[in-house]
């Protein structure tokens, strides 16, 4: 199976080697798919998981006792269907499509297994509707 | 069904449109103070009101920016009114005899003014040209951010259900027309500023030039689903305006305007990394290449994106065809014609 998670890493664990453990003692695949972290400010980093369901949840829950908090992509970026009017200023800027129309509704569809958390449609949407944790 | 029979069958085609519209704004009459004041310079939640009228009335305009407040401005504050929120009112004058009062800091509601008039002087351009940015580095415009090197396209008009571009000779839509404007029902004052319908041919393509109204309505009476506050990052604040006409089918020729589709209107594709006001034009496309999600220019496959909602547009033209149906709606003949020619001068 695949997950997409948010790893927010505080100051002071940056330096363990949190990903290399993931890989080596759960045998998980890890695509980076977005980072920013700073040795004195800590950071974000957004990666799917990919490997067995056990190994995926083993795998989180010894990032979170090394002191990393986890979050899944899905609950990091936030789209408020109330506020948003779809008309659609963002899905030119996803690199990724994982924002379209609906071909039939012209409503918009956010495919959050597409996304990849670089806030793109963030910064473009004209009524706030969507916002990133990152 | 052909035209004729069609003719004979409908009465009336809705249409509509949820855009972004710049050219917006509203006037407001607070009710007097007491002492009176006659305000010259007015803040509404900082941004700043037009204080040159005459003692508690002013002009809001949508794109007026907060002194105080990053991506915020007067479209906001006429969101917020909607919303039935307190705005903070600020203002001072000189004082006279007969306007003693010099400074005045107070919080108003919608509900609690007098009037409260959506009057927008340029909304509902009649067709828009599609922006692009051939440059290499990322703009930010009215027409949305650009990505350089043609990475996007941005457009802007509800194409097939646009109102103008359903009435293309303004039989129908003209001074006074009853319409849709922002949850209630407003009129048509004047053409918009700007209107310039002129017709011109490019790449062997019709294109349908830049008619515009001024319309005004009750914002006392309007909502938030069809009213709302708009940010374009590097641009500025903007608001969506959502407006919907009724065409009655006066005839064969009006029942052949209404059925226009989107693959028979076409725009011009304009490159907004030349600042100038004349912009390259690197080709014609119609409005149902450009809703397919991509456009092709030159060799290059460029992702859209429409700006205006076209499912908010297909609410509006539904929302008024029950009102109409229900009787709720009145057609309204218009009391005179918008013009057929161009305002268009320029200030260079």
């Amino acid at each position: 199976m695949k997950t997409k998670v948010i790893f927010t890493f505080p100051p002071e664990i940056v330096e363990k080697p949190i990903s290399h453990t993931l890989m080596k003692e759960f045998d998980l695949w890890i695509n980076i798919l977005r980072a920013k972290i700073e040795p004195s400010e800590g950071g974000k980093l957004v990666i799917e998981l990919q490997g067995d369901e056990e190994n995926i949840k083993a795998g989180i829950e010894l990032a979170e006792k090394s002191g990393v908090g986890v979050t899944l992509l899905e609950n990091d970026v936030l789209w408020d269907k109330e506020l948003c009017v779809d008309c659609g200023a963002c899905i030119s800027l996803c690199p990724t499509q994982a924002l379209t129309l609906d071909r039939d509704t012209f409503k918009l569809n956010f495919d959050f297994g597409r996304c990849v958390a670089c806030g793109s449609c963030a910064q473009v949407c004209p009524v706030k509707a969507i916002s990133i944790n990152f | 069904m052909g035209v004729k029979k069609a003719t004979r069958e409908v009465d009336v085609v809705t249409t509509g449109t949820f855009s972004p519209m710049c050219s917006s704004g509203v006037i407001l009459n607070f009710g007097h103070t007491d002492p009176p004041i006659r305000m010259q310079k007015i803040w509404l939640n900082d941004v700043p009101a037009h204080g040159g009228l005459a003692a508690v009335d002013t002009y809001l305009g949508a794109t007026s920016l907060s002194k105080t407040m990053e991506d915020y401005g007067g479209a906001h504050v006429i969101e917020g009114l909607l919303r039935g929120e307190e705005v903070f009112l600020r203002a001072t004058s000189s004082g006279t005899d007969c306007y003693p009062q010099k400074e005045i800091e107070t919080y108003i509601t919608l509900e609690g003014i007098n009037e409260a008039l959506l009057f927008n002087p340029r909304n509902c351009y009649q067709n828009y040209n599609v922006a692009v940015n051939t440059s290499t580095r990322r703009i930010h415009t009215y027409m949305g951010t650009l990505l350089p090197k043609l990475g996007n396209a941005t457009y802007c008009t509800s194409g097939q259900l646009s109102p103008l571009l359903n009435d293309p000779t303004f039989r129908a839509i003209g001074m006074g027309t009853r319409i849709f404007l922002g949850g209630a029902q407003g009129h048509v004052v004047w053409h918009g500023t700007q209107h310039n319908p002129t017709t011109k041919i490019v790449d062997g393509n019709k294109i349908v030039g830049g008619g515009t109204i001024s319309v005004m309505g009750n914002l006392k009476q309007m909502s938030v689903d069809f009213i709302r506050a708009a940010v374009f990052p590097g641009y500025g604040v903007t608001m969506f305006v959502g407006i919907g006409t009724p065409i009655p089918i006066l005839d064969e020729d009006m029942m052949r305007f209404v059925s226009v589709c989107d693959s028979d209107i076409y725009t011009t594709i304009s490159d907004y990394s030349c600042t100038h006001k004349s912009k390259p034009v690197l080709g014609t496309v119609n409005y149902a290449q450009l809703r397919s999600g991509s456009i092709k220019i030159g060799d290059k496959e460029v992702p859209t994106s429409p700006l205006s909602s076209y499912a908010k547009a297909r609410e509006i033209a539904e929302k008024l065809k029950k009102d109409i149906t229900q009787g709720k709606f009145l057609l309204q003949e218009p009391a005179w014609q918008l013009p057929n020619k161009s305002s268009n001068k320029t200030s260079e």
